[in-house]
């Protein structure tokens, strides 16, 4: 991995408070996103983690309002150089997605359109933007593949999406999130459909292109390896809020949230106890129409006291990032 | 992709004759003697000599196969034998109503096609409760409608009512294009609701399935408008179900000619159908027939190729 | 944006909360109608004798051709029958003739598609190329070729019309089958050493029954829509024998002197067969909440 020094100068990402709805028929809605903060800042590495039912894919849907039909942003706002991306009209949001705010998905294999050649797909997001002639977006579109590591562009330019790897897939997918040279690229789980070698490449790949371009990168993964190897900050989502948030190496080595510290006590390592049972976190993930009162996790909480069950603990900082806990410090436990 | 196309043309020559063998021992193996009907129905009294002199003319005293190579060399020769009813050739007989059924077959396509594609593309850029339930509605009314009760209805609202087009018979197109397509107007129309009814029943799942397609999501997250999506990257893909349906849809379309032809008396192959079926007329019914199933197959031969040149993921390997 | 999504949230809470198929069913709106409109159908067409105002054969010269009215609902027809009876009795004998024809159709195909789903390899294979090759045909040219073979008559449409459809009908089944033999559930069974027949006969023919039941529903509708077609021409039910399609074949001759004629037979065929493909479609959807 290519070492991690920050590059960052400005923020240009702010979402703050961000609520999503989901109207369901004859019942009341459900929140499966209640609240969420974050900045993410030019050059800046952050990532999302957190298990299926968190909200992080929810959340990042929303950012680029991609949200399935009974879905809605209920609250908040999410800053991007100034505009709201909450409220704008769908138009306006249109000339940002793909523009300003580009996202990669985790499905590589299908998420190219089949029937057309990929050379025309990135152009397409080219032309949607600038107002270049044909001729001039084809040799972009060759630069940005042959950037992304394709092999011979200009021959693959007018090949099929089935005629490439899943690796291959997703490099294009990247090329065509990047073409454009937006602020911040969203990334939702890019490699989990690929074997490790060709996930290692690719992570290898968005490294590289983030700090050449400067870009801000919002990396979501329920892979907390990954997640250590490529980014600076970390974010840690459960029940739909952020439980913990600071630097990678504090929240993943040292975490203060005891969700965070279950997670990493259930990660089979090489260098413990073979005999050891895996420490599962007993229990399952929320529902999000079965949200438990007060704070999320307490059901599944060892330390867990009535004010946990009563009262949703307040984000505090401690020991250098901020946590949603009462009882965030070993003293302070039973 | 010649290679594509000529494996499907050698692949529709066998069925072909696949076919062909089937529906000749089809008409052999039915009960009721052909030569009985010939003879006017139930005359009992006929001698022996009269009937074996008639199965002679007809060739029915010769061995199953060799009757099949008889007729099997009279088709390729163009001669289809001739009525068991009437002086003429069978040849004849379709020659002067093909025309008629074409016209209204191909008008009916149009009149479908035209109501079915803008309808499903606009169910599917403007997604809001009444249009979808519009939409569903005529889908599901269409198809459920009896074609001779849509017609019975034109004639009585078009025709009679507000007297605008003609509901009886047929004007030749080589006489008179504009006349004939007016005479044909009406019956296309309601052939063609049943045509944009079954169309419209698969085009729009499929435009919804693709709509919740990872690459409409990936089109939409590069920031093209709704309506681009839709047209350039939905419709493409959805269109491939529905023009591999298209076989069942022109299956309606024959279906439903024989009817609409009976209700608007037109002369056209449908109602040659029907007379030669009352009569017991197999000369003309096992032709018929063959030209059915030769129509089948070429339609399924044509279908293949337009998919061909759609979806490359038929002419080409796919790599993993 | 696409409405998939509108169909599959609910089934899937209705499901996770383990509510079972026929109450999911009942909870449509739209099958809930269609349900209780056949149910409507079927109690007064096959009571004609019960339901009906009148005698069907009853003549009346002095009101012929008479408009819909409180004493005759549908008018009269040109020998002055209350239409309305006729259009009970007529449907007395479609229904029956369709569910007759259906469950014909059901029984051939069961049994040709399990066969073929149950032997692999080329008797399956020829099994299912006859049926194929069947159902390119428009059922209409088969089912003209048909009465052109057997003659047209009541007990001959049944025949006919259940052969005509039991190509489809093996497809599904076959299929049907074919999916719960590629079941997971199968597999475990076998490898815990159930016998194939056992596991068949008592798991897997059992769990094709919804989906076979879909099926019937819209195999009657399409019977009824193609006897009327057949009757509509004089190939399908005889005089002195009436079924819908033979109603509406006088009324088209009647055309000029009375609307109501052909249009009321019309209108009933057309509700009938949209209640039952309404009610084929939502079970469909309730079995498989992926179908939109």
């Amino acid at each position: 991995m290519t070492n991690l020094t920050a590059t960052r100068t400005g923020v240009v990402l702010t979402v703050s408070d961000l609520v999503v709805e989901i109207a369901v028929p004859r019942r009341p809605p459900i929140r499966p996103v209640r609240g969420v903060s974050f900045e993410v800042s030019q050059g800046q590495r952050l990532g999302i983690v957190g298990e299926s039912g968190s909200g992080k894919s929810l959340t990042a849907l929303s950012l680029m309002r991609l949200l399935p039909p009974r879905a809605r942003i209920a609250g908040g706002e999410v800053l991007l150089r100034g505009s709201d991306l909450a409220r704008l009209s769908e138009r306006r949001m249109a000339r940002v997605r793909g523009g300003r705010l580009s996202m990669i998905y985790q499905d590589p294999m299908s998420s190219l359109n089949p029937l057309q050649p990929i050379g025309r797909q990135v152009g397409e997001a080219i032309v949607a933007h600038e107002s270049v002639g044909r001729r001039e977006a084809r040799d972009r579109t060759v630069e940005v593949l042959r950037d992304v590591g394709l092999p011979q562009p200009e021959r693959r330019f007018d090949d099929y999406p089935h005629q490439f790897s899943g690796g291959m897939r997703q490099r294009v997918m990247i090329a065509m999130a990047i073409c454009t040279n937006p602020d911040v690229l969203i990334a939702d789980e890019p490699t989990t459909a690929l074997d490790v070698t060709t996930q290692a490449r690719i992570m290898e790949l968005l490294g590289r292109i983030v700090e050449e371009r400067r870009m801000g990168v919002i990396l979501i993964t329920h892979d907390l390896g990954l997640a250590s190897s490529f980014c600076e900050d970390i974010h840690v989502m459960y029940g739909g809020r952020i439980v913990e948030s600071g630097p990678a190496p504090a929240v993943l080595n040292t975490p203060v949230h005891p969700y965070s510290e279950a997670l990493l006590e259930s990660i089979c390592r090489l260098d413990r106890d073979v005999h050891r049972p895996i420490a599962a976190i007993s229990g399952q993930p929320p529902l999000p129409h079965q949200l438990p009162s007060g704070c999320p996790f307490h059901p599944r909480c060892a330390y867990a006291q009535d004010v946990c069950v009563e009262v949703p603990p307040p984000p505090i900082p401690v020991d250098g990032r901020v946590t949603e806990c009462h009882f965030p410090l070993e003293e302070a436990r039973p | 992709m010649f290679r594509y196309v000529f494996t499907r043309v050698v692949t529709s020559l066998a069925l072909l004759v696949l076919g062909s063998i089937l529906v000749f021992c089809l008409m052999r193996v039915i009960p009721g003697d052909p030569t009985i009907t010939k003879l006017g129905g139930s005359i009992r009294e006929v001698d022996e000599a009269t009937l074996a002199e008639i199965r002679g003319d007809l060739g029915l005293d010769k061995s199953l196969p060799e009757q099949y190579l008889e007729w099997v060399g009279g088709v390729v020769r163009g001669d289809f034998g001739s009525s068991y009813f009437s002086q003429f050739s069978v040849t004849t007989l379709i020659t002067q109503r093909f025309g008629a059924t074409l016209l209204l077959a191909i008008m009916a396509m149009l009149i479908g096609a035209l109501i079915a594609v803008p309808a499903s593309i606009a169910g599917a850029i403007w997604p809001n409760r009444p249009l979808e339930a519009a939409l569903s509605g005529f889908a599901a009314v269409g198809i459920a409608i009896p074609t001779f009760v849509i017609g019975i209805c034109l004639i009585i609202v078009l025709g009679v009512e507000l007297e605008w087009l003609p509901t009886q018979g047929y004007v030749s197109f080589q006489s008179d294009p504009l006349g004939s397509i007016r005479s044909t107007l009406l019956p296309a129309i309601t052939l063609g609701i049943g045509v944009a009814a079954a169309t419209m029943r698969i085009l729009r799942p499929s435009l919804i399935d693709v709509g919740s397609a990872s690459f409409v999501r990936t089109a939409t997250g590069k920031g093209l408008r709704r309506r681009h999506v839709v047209v350039r990257h939905e419709l493409p893909n959805a269109a491939i179900p529905a023009i591999t349906a298209a076989g069942i849809i022109v299956a309606h379309l024959v279906g439903g000619a024989v009817i609409v032809e009976y209700v608007f008396a037109r002369p056209g192959l449908g109602t040659l159908l029907v007379d030669s079926v009352y009569q017991r007329d197999y000369g003309v019914l096992q032709t018929l027939v063959l030209v059915a199933v030769a129509a089948f197959i070429a339609t399924s031969l044509v279908v293949d190729v337009i998919l061909g040149l759609i979806d490359p993921r038929l002419r080409t390997k796919a790599v993993t | 944006m696409s409405t998939a999504a509108s169909a599959a949230p609910t089934e899937g809470i209705e499901r996770a909360r383990g509510d079972s198929a026929p109450r999911r069913l009942l909870r449509r709106p739209a099958a809930a109608v269609a349900g209780l409109v056949i149910a409507i159908l079927v109690a007064v067409t096959v009571g004609a004798p019960v339901f009906a105002p009148y005698e069907p054969t009853t003549l009346d010269f002095l009101n012929l051709f008479t408009p819909p009215s409180r004493e005759h609902l549908f008018g009269t027809d040109e020998l002055g029958r209350d239409l309305f009876t006729r259009v009970l009795y007529g449907g007395r004998t479609s229904m029956i003739v369709a569910f007759t024809a259906t469950l014909i159709a059901m029984a051939i195909g069961v049994v040709w598609g399990f066969a073929s789903a149950l032997r692999e390899g080329w008797i399956g294979e020829i099994l299912m190329r006859v049926a194929d090759t069947m159902m390119a045909m428009p059922v209409i040219l088969l089912g003209l070729v048909l009465v052109a073979a057997f003659g047209a008559s009541t007990a001959s449409m049944i025949v006919i019309l259940g052969l005509l459809f039991a190509p489809a009908t093996a497809r599904i089944a076959r299929s049907a089958l074919i999916g719960e033999l590629r079941s997971e559930y199968y597999l475990a069974a076998l490898s815990v050493g159930a016998s194939r027949a056992r596991i068949v006969a008592r798991e897997l023919l059992p769990n094709t029954t919804p989906v076979l039941l879909a099926r019937a529903t819209l195999v009657m509708a399409e019977v009824i829509f193609v006897e009327a077609s057949l009757s509509f021409v004089g190939l399908g039910v005889q005089p002195p024998d009436t079924s819908w399609g033979t109603l509406l074949q006088q009324g088209y001759a009647n055309l000029y002197r009375s609307y109501a004629y052909p249009i009321f037979p019309g209108l009933v065929i057309l509700v009938a067969v949209l209640a039952l493909n309404t009610l084929g479609d939502n079970v469909q959807k309730v079995l498989d909440p992926s179908r939109s």
